[in-house]
C-alpha cells in the first residue's frame, strides 16, 4: 500500500536509492502495525471523552519530543494555509463583483 | 502583501515543479531576495530561501527514480512542503541550514530532497485511519499528524538498521535482519507502543 512512498523515504533516512523490497515490504508492515497500535491507544484515552481527537494522538507523543515539535509544526502550518485559502477564496469573490 | 503572499503560493499550485519555480524566481531577482522573506517571515511560502537550495537540485536532475510522476502526485502535499522551512522564524539557523544546504553535493541534494518530499499519500494514510478504527469521522489534522509520526518513525527505523549495520561494517541496501534488529532496538528503548492485552485476532 505504500510501497512507492516508503522508498522515497528510506532513500531520504539514509538507505540506498533502491531499498531491497523485501527490506520496505518489512517496513511497511511495522509501520502499519505502529500506527495501529497508536491508534488503539488513542482510542483508549478517547473512550472517555467518546470521541476520537487529534489531541489524543499529541498526547501518546509528548514523552518524544521531536515528534511532538513536528506535529505541532505541520498543524501550525495546516492553519495557516488554512487562512491562505480562505483569504484567497474571498479574494477571488472581490474580483468576480468588479467585473 | 497578502496578495502578494498568495501569488506565490498560487504559483507553487500550479506548477509541477515548485523547486523550479523558486529557482527561476531566484534568477530574475536574486538581489531582492533577502527582502522577499523580511515581508512574508510571518507566513507561509518562502520561495528564497528554497531557491538557493534548489540550484544543485536543477544542475542534478532525477536521480533514476520517476521524480515526475511524484512530483505531480505529491502535488497537494507541496504547497505544505516548502513551506516546512528548516527552522521557521530563527533567521540565524535559516541562515546556517541556508550555507549548510549551498555545500551539498549531487547526491546529499538529491537525498535532503527526498527527505523533505516523501510522505505518505494522505489518502492512502486516511483509509488505513478508518479501517483501524471502524468509523469514518477522520479528520484531516489527525490524518496529517499520523503521517508525520508514522514518517519520524520510519526515519528511527531507518537510522537505527544503518547504526546496526555500522556495528557489523556491511554496506549496501539495508536488509531485512538489519531491520528487525533496528525495530527490535527501539522496542527496548520503549519508542514502540505496546499493548498490554494479547491481540485475537491478527
Amino acid at each position: 500500500m505504500f510501497q512507492k512512498d516508503l522508498q522515497h523515504m528510506m532513500y531520504g533516512f539514509g538507505d540506498d536509492q533502491n531499498p531491497l523490497p523485501e527490506t520496505v515490504a518489512l517496513v511497511e508492515d511495522i509501520v502499519v502495525e505502529y500506527v495501529t497500535d497508536l491508534v488503539y491507544k488513542a482510542q483508549d484515552t478517547a473512550s472517555k471523552r467518546g470521541k476520537l481527537l487529534t489531541e489524543d494522538f499529541l498526547f501518546l507523543i509528548r514523552k518524544d519530543v521531536p515528534k511532538l515539535n513536528r506535529c505541532t509544526e505541520l498543524l501550525s502550518m495546516n492553519e495557516e494555509l488554512k487562512q491562505a485559502r480562505k483569504a484567497f477564496e474571498v479574494d477571488e469573490e472581490k474580483l468576480a463583483t468588479i467585473d | 502583501m497578502t496578495k502578494q503572499k498568495l501569488g506565490t503560493e498560487f504559483q507553487m499550485k500550479k506548477s509541477k515543479d515548485p523547486f523550479e519555480i523558486a529557482f527561476v524566481e531566484q534568477d530574475e531577482s536574486p538581489s531582492e531576495s533577502p527582502t522577499g522573506p523580511d515581508e512574508n517571515e510571518a507566513q507561509t511560502p518562502d520561495p528564497s530561501t528554497s531557491a538557493t537550495a534548489s540550484n544543485p537540485v536543477r544542475t542534478a536532475g532525477p536521480t533514476g527514480k520517476s521524480k515526475e510522476e511524484d512530483e505531480e502526485e505529491e502535488e497537494d502535499n507541496m504547497d505544505v512542503e516548502l513551506g516546512k522551512l528548516p527552522s521557521s522564524s530563527d533567521p540565524d539557523k535559516t541562515a546556517i541550514m541556508q550555507t549548510i544546504l549551498s555545500q551539498f553535493t549531487e547526491k546529499q541534494m538529491s537525498r535532503y530532497e527526498s527527505f523533505r518530499r516523501s510522505g505518505f499519500q494522505k489518502s492512502n494514510m486516511k483509509r488505513l485511519l478508518t479501517s483501524i478504527t471502524g468509523s469514518a469521522k477522520i479528520s484531516m489534522p489527525m490524518t496529517i499528524v499520523v503521517s508525520g509520526i508514522a514518517k519520524m518513525f520510519v526515519g528511527e527505523l531507518v537510522e537505527t538498521a544503518r547504526i546496526v549495520m555500522a556495528e557489523r561494517k556491511e554496506s549496501g541496501p539495508i536488509r531485512p535482519c538489519h531491520m528487525r534488529e533496528a525495530y527490535r532496538r527501539l522496542k527496548l528503548e520503549g519508542k514502540i507502543p505496546k499493548r498490554s492485552m494479547p491481540r485475537l485476532f491478527r
